[in-house]
């Protein structure tokens, strides 16, 4: 028995002065091992080529093709319609900029995120190509790894009510990014840099705790851990900072 | 043209740290009062004595006196740290609640049900503190008489649900916000505080009941 799946999408073109926000409906056979990349590469290979959406990797790695499914900010690639039922919202993601339809500019959010974060390791030393590597703990690497494995695809900040309400929230992501830097003893930021950093209301304080970045990560990152950690960690430079005592 | 100076100086402070700690202080110093107010409530079905003794306890050591209105300072600052996170501008309501409703999931939807909840506590817990606080000592027969007289029957049986269901999101939102609840053991928990908050309402209404049935 194949279904026949309604699709509900999203269409708006900023770029065209004639173009209106409204949804537009399609219907489709639903095919074996069906995923939303595979039905939206069909809708508009055989129903309308002038939708607009986002792909690249199709395994769930490169973090471009996210989207509103049925109210869930996730991947496309990595959704199965046979999860879904028989019809199909699509919305673009909340928050990053509309490029067209189904299609966000994340890329230039990130950008200032990791700008705003300093994402990279800061580091006095001087790089000698000549010599090997410092080590590091096999434990450790995986450690940092598991949170390294960010896609960067703005599902969290999209599912995160303080995010939409509040542009300047860094965001599970970001706060993530940070706690990574946190471990890696390579980086020699302190505690007081990394407190400026999201010590605020900006960063981990403005975080209200409602989960929706960790119940929605499409790579399953320990987003509710690491905003606990890093709250706690923050907390106590705060009151370090307040006897003198923060480094 | 004057230049704002303040604008170079680093705001180096760690001011939204210290609100948000008092915000979980005085919430979790809350929580503690709310869950003692049962006990002294509750050990009205023990007997009318029980609760008398209890009560006239609080009051020869000045713990109604004095402890009662530092309640009602810690309750209006709880709610005056919280509020900083709570939209009062009808543009973000309209987004918060137009963003529960796309997306579905449990603990958003409770984070509304902790703000509205706030804002009924706040108007109708202020209004019973004044009402107990200013006609010491606390009696079962003074409480008793206030219920059956209907209106306050009415008053107490809308704060006794708002009251627990707000102690029990926040308990478990400061749990899982300070990372004392990791994600394995979330979902036991959640269920564990829905099944607290349960018992609660329940004592509760055990209690209101049995006010009902005091001879006064």
């Amino acid at each position: 028995m194949t279904r026949r799946l309604t699709f509900n999408i999203f269409r708006y073109n900023p770029q065209d002065p004639t173009s209106v926000p409204h949804t537009d409906t399609y219907a489709l056979e639903e095919a074996e091992r069906m995923t939303l990349y595979i039905a939206l590469t069909k809708i508009r290979e055989e129903q309308d080529s002038s939708l607009i959406f986002d792909f690249c990797c199709r395994a769930g790695i490169c973090g471009a093709c996210a989207m509103v499914i049925n109210g869930r900010p996730g991947l496309a690639c990595k959704t199965l319609t046979k999860d879904l039922p028989d019809e199909i919202t699509l919305m673009p993601l909340p928050v990053f900029k509309l490029v067209g339809d189904l299609s966000v500019d994340t890329g230039t959010w990130f950008r200032a995120m990791n700008e705003k974060v300093e994402s990279w390791v800061h580091s006095s030393k001087k790089m000698d190509p000549t010599v090997q590597e410092e080590r590091m703990d096999n434990a450790l690497a995986e450690e940092i790894y598991e949170l390294e494995r960010c896609v960067e695809c703005g599902c969290c900040v999209a599912a995160c009510g303080t995010a939409n309400m509040r542009p300047d929230f860094l965001g599970a992501t970001a706060l993530n990014r940070i706690a990574r830097f946190i471990m890696d003893p390579r980086d020699e930021r302190t505690e007081k840099e990394y407190f400026e950093i999201v010590g605020t209301d900006e960063g981990i304080f403005g975080c209200m705790g409602l989960l929706a970045c960790e119940d929605v990560c499409p790579k399953q990152l320990p987003l509710q851990d690491q905003l606990g950690i890093l709250r706690r960690k923050m907390g106590w430079t705060a009151v370090k900072q307040l006897f003198g005592l923060a480094k | 043209m004057a230049i704002d100076t303040t604008i170079y100086v680093r705001p180096q402070s760690g001011i939204s740290a210290y609100l948000d700690w008092l915000q979980m202080l005085t919430g979790a110093g809350l929580i503690l009062f709310m869950w003692s107010h049962m006990i002294l409530v509750a050990s009205v079905n023990l007997g009318v004595g029980a609760m008398n003794t209890l009560a006239k306890f609080f009051e020869d050591y000045y713990m109604a006196q004095v402890g009662g209105p530092m309640i009602g300072i810690t309750f209006l600052l709880h709610f005056a740290l919280a509020a900083r996170k709570v939209p009062f501008r009808t543009e973000q309501q309209s987004t918060i609640w137009k963003h529960s409703k796309m997306l579905h999931h449990k603990d958003t939807w409770l984070w509304m049900v902790q703000a509205v909840t706030a804002m009924i506590i706040l108007i109708m817990g202020a209004i019973h503190m004044w009402t107990v606080l200013t006609d010491l000592p606390i009696t079962a027969q003074k409480s008793a008489a206030r219920i059956q007289g209907g209106f306050w029957l009415v008053f107490y049986l809308i704060l006794l649900p708002m009251v627990e269901l707000h102690v029990g999101i926040g308990f478990y939102r400061i749990a899982v916000k300070w990372g004392f609840i990791k994600r394995k053991t979330r979902h036991g928990f959640d269920g564990f505080e829905n099944i607290l908050t349960m018992i609660f309402i329940a004592i509760g209404l055990i209690t209101i009941v049995r006010f009902m049935l005091i001879k006064v």
